[in-house]
């Protein structure tokens, strides 16, 4: 609770912290603050809380430890921002407070424990996203970006609050605990299955799963590359929080009538994904595609609602979200130096950079799957229980698809291991070096020592 | 009760009326009325003011940002209403509850004139 009223605060100092003529400061009082809020959120951990404003909000390990890799993936991407506005100074005093009221909107969707502010974590998470998707004025795809996702999102949001009221009139209940009784009472009504179908649409939806995907792209592709990022990892992560706690601890005896339909969207998730990612030619559009498939490795987690199904989600989340941002980060670096966001232009990256070519290659093979980085545990975690939980089909075809996704993530490579075509230098700001080393070395600790990634 | 379809049937009922009843009234009022057609009853836009130009122009954003923050502040003193109703019993905790609220509205406030949203000139 004190994680999210502090970050609420944190949003509106940044807010209007340009008022005070303190813009310079901005970024560094954001960091640092953020930082004290992620240790006392670290102090929440294993401590037993009741529950908050009569039973709004939730907090235990779960929560806790969804928010402390959130606060992690804000922190990594606000400092990635200090030069991103340097064309636009008096924006970036609004641009940082959205950015931090998106954390708040993330972190009420981990902790919620009542329906209504469920939605409302998902709307102030989700409006602010429209906003920053047309934080590039001038650019008219990042325009048109923030109306598709604007329009498609608010659709979402109708068909969730549609569920939310179908799941009320049913269960006469808001509160997550009076639903899991209700659900797992004897034969529940029929208006609260429709509700689930409803919730269950618009949360595919978010998370941007197969055959509810083809905003992510363009909305990806047309955002601000760092937008781009935060939707990816912090959005995406958060949904998944919220989707996991909705299935898998609320609706669980009810919701098993739909898990035919889950891994359905699960093998076509990843099967789509993978095979539009193999076709792009620019880095951006094939991870927005690379976040779809990885969206239906996480969707393994709703399927499996078992003790480690939360402890898997969230390693995978970990292992995604860090590689994501060790990756975005170099490929910001690159497309600021060559103003090219295809895959042309990391070309010979090896012979300029070296180093940030490694960290690339790393946060490629982590994503990909290959030992010894947190993505291949994270992936193997998820594929092991799903195996046990009965679904071996479906982890065969996972392993499969992850095998053909080595094709996308290794061209990235071989480009930049290739000769370069001309031989400008070219030297990075050490604050992209910096915070993809950060990305890295977690998900190397996490290849390392899973077991303290846990959620005991 | 038991929970049927059937139970669900007067709300159907009651859309039939809804649309039954827009129909029959437009239906009334083409019958019914008096028709005086002239160059300027048929016009597009007929308010007594002689319509000129295209309406697909640039118009000022500032009238807009003035409208959105008029329907920001003014839904706001909605939630007032039952405060002011239920003072009495809501007692100290709905005070400082309903000044947290108000607080909060006043950072935006104080934050869009800083932002020179309200400047006309």
């Amino acid at each position: 609770m004190k994680t999210l009223t502090y970050t609420s605060l944190l949003g509106i100092f940044c807010m209007l912290a340009e008022i005070l003529n303190l813009r310079k400061f901005i970024i560094p009082i954001a960091l640092v603050a953020l930082c004290v809020i992620g240790g006392l959120t670290y102090c929440d951990l294993n401590v037993h809380f009741e529950p908050f404003f009569s039973d709004m909000l939730r907090v235990d390990n779960f929560s806790t430890s969804f928010s402390l890799l959130l606060i992690v993936i804000a922190i990594l991407l606000i400092a990635l921002s200090y030069d991103f506005y340097t064309a636009q100074k008096d924006k970036i005093s609004d641009y940082i407070s959205i950015i931090i009221f998106t954390l708040c909107g993330a972190l009420a969707l981990v902790s919620f424990s009542n329906m209504t502010m469920f939605f409302i974590g998902l709307e102030v998470m989700s409006i602010s996203f429209y906003i920053l998707a047309g934080t590039n004025k001038r650019e008219v795809r990042s325009n048109e970006a923030a109306m598709k996702y604007f329009l498609m999102g608010s659709f979402a949001s109708g068909i969730l609050l549609m569920g939310i009221t179908l799941i009320y009139g049913a269960s006469g209940s808001f509160n997550l605990a009076t639903i899991a009784v209700y659900a797992s009472g004897q034969n529940p009504d029929i208006t609260f299955y429709i509700g689930i179908i409803l919730v269950l649409v618009a949360l595919l939806f978010k998370v941007s799963a197969v055959p509810f995907h083809f905003w992510a792209p363009d909305v990806y592709e047309g955002s601000p590359m760092l937008i781009t990022a935060l939707m990816a990892t912090l959005g995406k992560v958060a949904s998944f929080a919220a989707f996991y706690k909705l299935f898998a601890v609320c609706f669980v005896d009810a919701g098993s009538h739909f898990k035919l339909v889950i891994a359905i969207v699960v093998a076509l998730t990843i099967l789509v994904g993978n095979l539009s990612a193999i076709r792009q030619d620019s880095f951006k559009r094939m991870l927005a595609f690379s976040g779809v498939t990885n969206a239906g490795f996480m969707l393994f987690a709703i399927l499996l609602p078992n003790e480690n199904g939360g402890s898997a989600l969230f390693f995978y989340a970990v292992a995604y979200a860090l590689s994501s941002i060790a990756a975005f980060a170099i490929a910001i670096a690159v497309s600021k130096f060559s103003g090219s966001e295809k895959f042309d232009a990391f070309k010979g990256l090896a012979h300029k950079h070296p180093f940030s070519a490694i960290l690339l290659t790393f946060a490629m093979i982590s994503i990909a799957g290959i030992p010894p980085f947190a993505g291949f545990f994270a992936k193997y975690f998820i594929l092991s229980s799903a195996i046990k939980g009965g679904y071996f089909w479906l982890a065969v075809f996972a392993i499969i698809n992850s095998v053909v996704a080595f094709y996308y993530y290794f061209k990235v490579i071989i480009m930049m291991f290739s000769k370069p075509e001309n031989e400008d230098s070219f030297s990075p700001n050490f604050v992209y070096i910096t915070v993809a080393s950060i990305a890295v070395l977690i998900t190397i600790i996490a290849g390392f020592a899973p077991g303290v990634f846990f959620i005991h | 009760m038991q929970e049927t379809p059937i139970n669900y049937l007067p709300i159907l009922i009651q859309c039939v009326f809804a649309a039954a009843f827009v129909a029959l009234m437009l239906f009334l009022s083409a019958i019914v009325g008096p028709k005086r057609h002239s160059g300027i009853k048929d016009a597009n836009f007929e308010c007594g003011i002689q319509s000129y130009g295209n309406a697909r122009i640039p118009f000022s954003v500032k009238y807009f940002i003035v409208a959105i923050l008029f329907v920001l502040f003014d839904v706001e003193v909605i939630f007032l209403y039952p405060w002011a109703v239920n003072f009495r019993e809501l007692g100290f905790i709905g005070l400082w509850k309903m000044l947290l609220f108000m607080g909060t509205l006043l950072i935006g406030f104080f934050y869009i004139i800083k932002k020179k949203a309200l400047d006309w000139e």
